[in-house]
């Protein structure tokens, strides 16, 4: 054997090796975003702020707030959480008050990252404090829950994909991507006889684009997803009635978000 | 200009375990959906050493035990061994039970099934349509996968599924050969089916051809130490032992694999008897004994016969 030869031969032989080898490269591990270290003043514990005891920590966002929105900021924020009587959602937010949240939740969703929390907060508890369960003699059942989906699908098409990657926001951005799912599963599931088809496929592009379903690469939401709620992510998949895996996930994170005030 | 006979085999050999290298360092790596390498483990590799190592023991068997004799031969059998274990595992379901199927139809088809010792190869072309089909099927629940969908089909229940009530959604259709995240070996974000289906492919192709080259180029190598050994005896009888023994003869005729000592014993007995077969036709063949082919018997016959044939006994008076 020559020295070429020879030294093809070595060079097949360090490919071979490193074919070996390179099955022994180690997956990297998936680091949520809430895992990152922050650095300077923060919200700590940001889920409480969408838990049923938001309105003990709310007033903590208003100095997160731009100085020129704070004072609308404040007002909402004491509208939305002294919400009385539990109001159908379609009825609260088409009035004054209501519209002057809807207004300000365009704002804040395109301002910054406690910005944005701040508008999600304001959602959720509209989600907490209004009727969205459609009764048996409503007009159009999937009205309340279709129009709160809404302003949850509005806040994920802003920061869903940032959100998800943002260690103060990954959290509540699965938070209102499982909101989202309920409550277009609720308008899907709001006829006393069939289900509303419409509702069903809207919810379900909008989920598909959000998670990257659709695109077949997941998006950092799709990661962020199926890495903490994986089984609403298989039932995504699936063939039929898969806004369900979500629903169920929210039911179970948030059991007071039940579309009659928890009542 | 043109190379060596010699130089193109060894050529051969050293390329195909180049192609080898490449593809199996191709099949050993994926990527996930946050576009970052990582390997496909060893556990697949382990089973598809394993069952080559069966195959070329099946192989060595059949040629009663035929090794190689020099470096380039060892060169061509390790970068087979190695070419086969990458392509199995390749192919082979990353874990779970298919991978058990698949491993127990290869064990059948492959190992159990008696290698062809005229061909020389280590592994049937109908085994690699097998490998190239589970390549397949690994492919395509790795992409069920990449999409979350864990089972291999669904398949819509007949009657139920023509039923236009939506409570009847959950029944309508039946998940049929379920998988697991880890059965399939994917990384923790997922897999981006497309770029590692691309390098799989292509892994594939790679060792393949890698040993089908290897494969030919061993042959050609073989019969070059048996031409050289050919060579070695003085031109005109060389060329003689050539015609007697032709080159496309000499794996049949089990040259292959053999030791030095033992190659040239071999030679020369094949030399020998081929001498002998020339001999008896040529005899068969004589012009003054062509006539006994006409020789009707009888009173003329016996005149003929003691006439031409000068072996014949003489008949006592």
């Amino acid at each position: 054997m020559d020295g070429k030869t020879l030294g093809l031969v070595g060079a097949a032989a360090i490919l071979i090796a490193g074919a070996v080898a390179v099955r022994l490269l180690p997956a990297p591990r998936v680091v949520s975003a809430e895992e990152q270290q922050q650095e300077g003043p923060r919200i700590v514990e940001p889920m409480q702020l969408l838990g049923r005891g938001a309105a003990l920590r709310v007033a903590e966002l208003d100095e997160w707030i731009a100085e020129e929105r704070r004072p609308r900021f404040r007002a909402a924020r004491d509208q939305v959480f002294h919400i009385r009587d539990c109001p159908e959602s379609v009825a609260w937010l088409d009035g004054a008050e209501g519209q002057r949240v809807e207004r300000l939740l365009g704002e804040l969703r395109h301002g910054s990252r406690e910005e944005a929390l701040a508008a999600l907060a304001l959602v959720f508890q509209l989600a907490r404090a209004t009727e969205w369960d459609p009764g048996v003699l409503a007009s159009i059942p999937e009205a309340n829950a279709a129009r709160l989906a809404g302003l949850a699908a509005d806040w994920l098409r802003a920061w869903g994909e940032r959100g998800a990657r943002d260690p103060l926001l990954a959290e509540p951005t699965r938070a209102a991507a499982l909101l989202y799912g309920r409550l277009m599963y609720m308008a899907q599931h709001s006829r006393v006889i069939g289900t509303n088809t419409s509702a069903y496929e809207r919810g379900l592009k909008t989920l598909s684009e959000l998670v990257g379903l659709d695109s077949g690469r997941r998006t950092a939401l799709g990661e962020s997803l199926q890495s903490r709620h994986p089984e609403a992510m298989r039932k995504l998949a699936l063939e039929s009635d898969r806004l369900r895996g979500f629903d169920e996930e929210a039911r179970t994170a948030f059991p007071d978000l039940d579309g009659e005030c928890g009542g | 200009m043109i190379a060596s006979p010699e130089r193109t085999a060894v050529s051969g050999i050293v390329l195909g375990a180049i192609l080898i290298g490449l593809g199996g360092v191709l099949l050993g790596l994926q990527v996930d959906s946050n576009g970052a390498w990582c390997g496909t483990g060893l556990a697949p590799l382990a089973i598809g050493a394993f069952l080559a190592l069966a195959a070329l023991a099946a192989r060595v068997s059949a040629t009663s035990g035929r090794l190689p004799r020099d470096e380039m031969g060892i060169v061509a059998v390790v970068a087979g061994f190695f070419g086969l274990s990458f392509v199995i595992a390749g192919a082979l379901a990353p874990g779970g039970p298919w991978m058990f199927l698949e491993v127990l139809l290869l064990v059948l088809v492959v190992t159990l099934r008696k290698p062809d010792a005229r061909t020389g190869r280590w592994i049937a072309s109908s085994a690699f349509g097998l490998l190239a089909l589970f390549l397949l099927f690994r492919l395509w629940i790795s992409y069920q996968g990449s999409l979350l969908r864990w089972q291999v089909l669904s398949v819509d229940v007949p009657v139920l599924s023509w039923m236009p009530f939506d409570f009847l959604d959950p029944v309508k259709r039946v998940a049929l050969g379920s998988f697991t995240p880890f059965e399939m070996g994917f990384p923790p974000a997922g897999l981006d089916f497309a770029v590692s289906a691309t390098l799989w492919a292509l892994g594939f192709a790679l060792c393949t051809a890698g040993i089908v080259l290897v494969q030919a180029s061993t042959i050609e190598h073989e019969n070059d130490r048996v031409h050289a050994l050919i060579r070695t005896l003085p031109g005109p009888v060389a060329d003689v032992v050539e015609r007697l023994l032709p080159e496309e003869e000499w794996r049949e005729q089990g040259l292959h694999g053999l030791p030095e000592r033992q190659l040239a014993r071999r030679i020369e007995a094949l030399v020998s008897e081929r001498m002998r077969r020339q001999e008896s036709l040529r005899r068969a063949l004589d012009p003054s004994k062509l006539l006994g082919l006409t020789n009707a018997g009888g009173f003329a016959g016996e005149i003929q016969r003691a006439i031409t044939d000068e072996s014949h006994p003489e008949t006592p008076r």
